[in-house]
């Protein structure tokens, strides 16, 4: 997978092998940053970047702000949607879990808070074009 | 025998105590505690739990007419939920236990929402059906008795109450979703719009984000956009939507009774969106029609809350499960999720 990458996913099988190939780029200490509107797969995607690292059991962070999975790896699965300010992510310990180099964090609606996010990080922009139709902009930053 | 139960695990903070099944006092901190903090609902914070914590106890024994020294049990939420916060709750619980030499009892919140409906007068009977509805959770459980919990169903992806809130926000609504979605669906017609409800291989799961997608396709396809749509068109907008949601549930609890092996005494609904008055309707006409007692609890136990808690951790410390004081907090719902 080279980046900056461009693709379009016309269904949710396309999306499940985008999601597969991109879980085999990633390693413990990587945080994915994840931006699209309401109902255009983000969680429908990290559920099945996780799925390949062993575990199919993941549901919406939203309420929670933040899951964590046993994986192959350890995952962070957060959820920026009900943060109302940057001090309320400090005050949770953000900080604390992206420190640890052993886990892999994915963060949905990071958008909503681009300045606590680590300089290093994948981005993915993911854009409804129809009903099952996706266009994923994956970068390396 | 009397409880002392604390409940930190997401947004709020609440102190309960129980003294031999009667409650004593059951305090919210978004209930109770907004004059003295200005008014304002209390941010997600570890901290804002700090601050509360220890007047919310001081209180809660104020009110049940306690010293400290009377207390028994001490039992606190262990998770799943936030770290910061969780642990919060924990600490103190274990701390006040450690300085006052009596058990302390760790709980899984979700089976405090479990077994809310014990804190009515008019309780579940084992084996019985139990809905679990709320913001982060959507779960159907068979509860065989107080220490065993069968899982025959669970949210593949969105949890209902987030289906309420999100959908609440695309048709412009406000916060929180649930009430403002019931209160526009009063006025609006269920068979509006036939939104598409989720039909799963796997016989009990439920799912809502097909049913969010839905909401939004059809807002774009007839009104452009959200900020565009007219205010009479959201009361039929709230009450299809709410429609949908209740039909997966009734769905799958219809299914359950009707196909399970095990013939249920009771049917139960919990958690914060257990206070939908279109959810507690059509299930209890489910019960109703099947001749089975239905239980929901009053709207204090179906948010989150401490009186749970310490019900919960009474019926373990009645049945010699105590916890000692290396009790951790887990952030989320263990995979073999009960005892």
């Amino acid at each position: 997978m080279k980046f900056p990458l461009k693709i379009v996913a016309a269904d949710e099988t396309e999306t499940i092998d985008l999601a597969k190939k991109f879980s085999g780029v990633l390693k413990p200490g990587n945080t994915v940053a994840l931006i699209g509107d309401l109902g255009t797969g983000k969680t429908f995607f990290t559920k099945n970047v996780i799925a390949a690292f062993g575990n199919s059991e993941v549901s919406s962070p939203t309420f929670a702000i933040v899951n964590v999975y046993e994986t192959k790896f350890k995952i962070y699965h957060f959820d920026f949607y009900r943060i109302k300010k940057v001090g309320e992510l400090y005050d949770i310990g953000f900080d604390d879990y992206l420190a640890d180099s052993d886990a892999i964090t994915f963060i949905e609606w990071a958008d909503l808070f681009p300045e606590i996010l680590p300089e290093h990080r994948f981005e993915i922009k993911i854009n409804s074009i129809d009903e099952t139709k996706r266009e994923f902009i994956i970068e390396s930053l | 025998m009397t409880v002392l139960g604390i409940e930190t695990s997401c947004d709020e903070t609440s102190v309960s105590i129980i003294k031999d099944d009667k409650l004593l006092s059951n305090l919210i901190s978004s209930q109770d505690f907004h004059v003295k903090y200005g008014g304002v609902v209390p941010e997600l914070s570890s901290r804002a739990h700090l601050q509360m914590i220890e007047p919310l106890v001081k209180q809660s024994l104020d009110e049940a007419g306690l010293k400290k020294e009377e207390l028994d049990v001490v039992a606190a939420t262990a998770g799943p939920g936030l770290i910061g916060a969780l642990l919060v709750g924990l600490n103190f619980g274990k701390a006040l236990s450690y300085s006052l030499n009596i058990p302390f009892v760790s709980v899984n919140h979700i089976e405090g929402h479990i077994f809310s409906g014990f804190l009515m007068e008019d309780k579940p009977e084992f084996p019985y059906l139990c809905l679990v509805v709320s913001g982060g959770h959507t779960l159907l459980l068979l509860v065989e008795d107080d220490l065993h919990i069968k899982k025959l169903g669970t949210t593949i992806d969105d949890a209902a109450g987030e289906a309420f809130d999100k959908v609440a926000k695309m048709i412009g609504l406000g916060y929180p979703g649930g009430p403002k979605i019931q209160a526009y669906a009063d006025n609006g017609n269920p068979d509006a719009i036939k939104f598409p409800i989720a039909q799963l291989k796997t016989k009990y799961d439920f799912s809502f984000s097909g049913l969010k997608t839905a909401v939004l396709r059809h807002i774009q396809k007839e009104f452009g956009d959200s900020s565009k749509i007219p205010e009479d068109a959201k009361p039929d907008l709230a009450a299809s939507f709410q429609e949908a949601v209740v039909k997966a549930l009734t769905n799958n609890v219809k299914k359950a009774i009707d196909k399970y092996e095990v013939e249920v005494h009771s049917i139960s609904v919990v958690g914060g969106v257990a206070a939908n008055q279109a959810i507690r309707k059509s299930i209890s006409a489910i019960a109703q029609n099947r001749s089975i007692k239905f239980v929901v609890p009053e709207f204090q136990f179906c948010g989150d809350n401490a009186a749970m808690i310490a019900y919960r951790a009474q019926k373990l410390y009645e049945n010699g499960i105590i916890s000692d004081l290396s009790a951790n907090a887990y952030p989320s719902l263990p995979k073999d999720i009960f005892i």
